[in-house]
């Protein structure tokens, strides 16, 4: 009696066990207008989750049928949590994340091609590489852009004055001469950097600025061992060899409010912060665009985007919904809301509501041009295995006084090998 | 009565460990079904890729250091602190207070210890005697040495509770005979002690080294803020994180799976060694 007991209850967890891998799922409902319960996962913070619920409230008054309730997950473990999900096929129907995860979820069959849901007014209306980052090499869209982060140059007028620097650096030339000129005037770290710092992110800057990129326009070439990429490369690691620039992460607005640090190239997330955390700060910080290279302006755009999962049984109530988000109404209510609830900016793909934005006329002018000569994350195959692997070579430039040449040229071999 | 018990341990511990063995051998992104792709994941593990290297030699450097020092640390603090006086008691609830604080709790404050900014506690006394801060944490040579710091502080205290244990359980009788021998503390402790704790030493020695094996949590939260999981250019890369940046990041669930049962045999084969030689000691 207890070996059938036993053998039953082991059969049922086998089964159990089983359905988590092979998974079935019901036939979607194709009603837009619901009846629907749609969960949303945001990643990011409990305020940026309660704005976007705000606009999901606003989204049932004029769709009384869909309801959509929204959770936060964070940023440190969301990419486990979704692939769980995915796996499972359990969870939200909705997800935010990483402007790379529609790319990745969606080719390992965990999100829904938006495509089929009549992206052109979002696409058209999203500047061209954003939208390119968020396209899979086969033309699907498992996510569109939902929010967007953008590098910015900040400093402190004051502190550049006192060390004879009249205005913020324009080129790589000034930049580092400002450097100079600041540490003979007594700041102990002139220049620092946040938002994937000793990674390739900031690096990424610098290989735009100098003309280089990471693949061919079409995914079939890796062209990250080029001479521009030598001296992006070559640029970059001076930095934190020559200028002093931390390694590590860095608090950017404590450090800029006490005059440790008099200028930063940092996310656009940075500036929601700096007067609510450093009251001191006030009045005493400006923003302008990335120092240019030899090629000119450039610069990485991250940012979010916003998808339905693949198992979902509300796949065009999903879809109608994410597609409302680049309403004007939509906008506003995520601009006013992100930052009432969290001091936070919001910036929206759609770049002519920047204007709307809650931001001082000197950050919506900085973040304007610099949206001007932005590029978004590779959307081609493998380079979501291959950053880390890069960021590894351009770290052993500084650490191991690597030759820029050998380490790209490594870097090139992983990611060709990656890229298939 | 113990079909309860049987369920949750065919259906929590016996079902997993197949399925990872399963998946070990199949290519398994997670949500596309598996396919058989048989000692594959193995052979690129074992011959054909430098991370896995790197994380093993990396497990292995940190397991020598941390066992070793911890478990004498932990003898000292034992030896030191085994009586009944109040004084003792403190001083033992002190040592042993990392080892049921929150492990998430305790790394926070080490990544604070070792910030790379001015107001970081190591670079504050520094700063004391004119030195210029130092990036702790993305500096791949301080790397391991940090972690080991962190878990001897953190296990040693564990480790004294159980030798002071094992430290009274040695009968008076054993070093009241020597000292009538003339046998000085010295000898006491190499002739009467060493021995008698062989086997509390035995079990010190291969907890504290499965644990070492798993570390993860220090790995993943002082380091990651850092640079990718294990920290600047590897340099904390360890088996755990190495395996969990695979299964829940690259989404290579089989050849992950394939990393967890390669660990689960290291610690095995060391265990059993280390068994054999602790019984070839006691025969001897």
């Amino acid at each position: 009696m207890h070996r059938r007991s036993l053998a039953a209850v082991a059969a049922a967890m086998l089964l159990a066990a089983g359905c988590t891998t092979t998974g079935t799922s019901t036939a979607p409902q194709e009603d837009a207008e619901g009846p629907a319960e749609l969960l949303f996962w945001n990643t990011g913070s409990d305020e940026q989750a309660a704005a976007v619920q705000v606009a999901a409230d606003r989204y049932k008054e004029l769709h009384p049928n869909v309801t959509i309730r929204v959770q936060a997950i964070a940023w440190d473990d969301g990419h486990a949590k979704v692939l769980t999900a995915a796996t499972s096929r359990s969870g939200p129907d909705i997800i935010s994340g990483g402007l790379s995860w529609g790319i990745e979820f969606g080719e390992l069959g965990g999100m829904v091609d938006l495509n089929g849901f009549d992206l052109g007014q979002a696409k058209q209306q999203t500047r061209p590489e954003l939208w390119n980052s968020i396209t899979s090499p086969g033309g699907a869209v498992y996510g569109i852009p939902m929010d967007m982060t953008l590098y910015v140059f900040y400093y402190r007028p004051d502190l550049l004055q006192k060390a004879g620097v009249s205005a913020p650096p324009a080129t790589w030339a000034e930049l580092f001469t400002a450097v100079d000129r600041l540490k003979a005037s007594g700041v102990a770290t002139p220049l620092v950097e946040e938002w994937g710092t000793f990674e390739w992110l900031p690096w990424f800057n610098y290989l735009k600025q100098a003309g280089g990129s990471l693949y061919s326009e079409d995914c079939t070439q890796v062209t990250i061992n080029s001479e521009q990429a030598v001296l992006a490369t070559t640029t970059w690691a001076d930095q934190y060899r020559r200028y002093g620039v931390p390694k590590a992460t860095v608090d950017v607005g404590a450090g800029l409010a006490k005059g440790e640090y008099a200028m930063a190239i940092g996310a656009s997330y940075l500036a929601g912060g700096f007067d609510s955390g450093q009251p001191e700060l006030r009045g005493k910080w400006q923003t302008a665009a990335l120092p240019t290279g030899p090629a000119g302006a450039g610069s990485f755009v991250g940012g979010k985007i916003v998808g339905a999962m693949s198992y979902t049984k509300h796949p065009r109530a999903a879809a109608e919904f994410v597609k409302w988000l680049y309403t004007d109404e939509a906008v506003e209510i995520l601009q006013r809301e992100v930052f009432t609830r969290g001091g936070e900016l919001y910036i929206s793909p759609r770049p002519e509501l920047l204007a709307k934005a809650n931001a001082s006329d000197n950050l919506k002018q900085t973040l304007q041009t610099t949206l001007n000569s932005v590029t978004g994350p590779p959307n081609c195959k493998g380079w979501e295995t291959s950053g880390s692997e890069v960021s590894r070579r351009l770290q052993a430039v500084v650490n191991d006084n690597a030759d820029p040449r050998t380490a790209l040229a490594e870097a090139a071999a992983v990611m060709q090998g990656n890229l298939g | 009565m113990l079909l309860p018990f049987a369920g949750l341990f065919l259906g929590f511990l016996i079902w997993p460990l197949l399925n990872a063995l399963y998946f070990a051998f199949t290519d398994f992104n997670g949500v596309t079904p598996p396919s058989w792709t048989g000692l594959d994941n193995f052979r690129r593990l074992w011959f054909e890729d430098p991370r896995f290297r790197t994380a093993l030699v990396n497990s292995l450097i940190y397991v020598t250091c941390t066992v070793t020092l911890s478990t004498v640390a932990s003898l000292a603090l034992a030896v030191a602190f085994r009586g009944t006086s109040w004084r003792d008691r403190v001083l033992r609830t002190i040592f042993f207070l990392p080892s049921v604080t929150s492990t998430i709790a305790v790394m926070l404050i080490w990544r604070w210890i070792f910030s790379g900014e001015r107001f970081g506690l190591a670079n504050t006394v520094l700063s004391w005697f004119g030195a210029d801060p130092v990036s702790w944490l993305s500096t791949p040579r301080w790397t391991v040495p940090l972690l080991v710091i962190m878990a001897v502080w953190g296990g040693c205290g564990y480790g004294m509770v159980i030798f002071v244990s094992g430290l009274n359980a040695i009968p008076d009788e054993l070093y009241e005979a020597a000292r009538l021998d003339g046998a000085t503390d010295w000898q006491q402790f190499r002739h009467i002690t060493l021995p008698q704790l062989k086997p509390v030493t035995t079990y010190v020695v291969i907890t504290g080294l499965i644990g070492a094996f798993q570390v993860f949590e220090a790995v993943y939260i002082v380091f990651r803020g850092v640079s990718s999981v294990g920290g600047v250019q590897d340099g904390g890369l360890m088996l755990v994180p190495y395996l969990y940046d695979l299964g829940f990041t690259r989404f290579q669930l089989g050849y992950a799976s394939a990393i967890a049962w390669t660990l689960f045999l290291i610690i095995f084969v060391i265990s059993m060694i280390q068994l054999r030689v602790t019984r070839a000691l006691r025969e001897w």
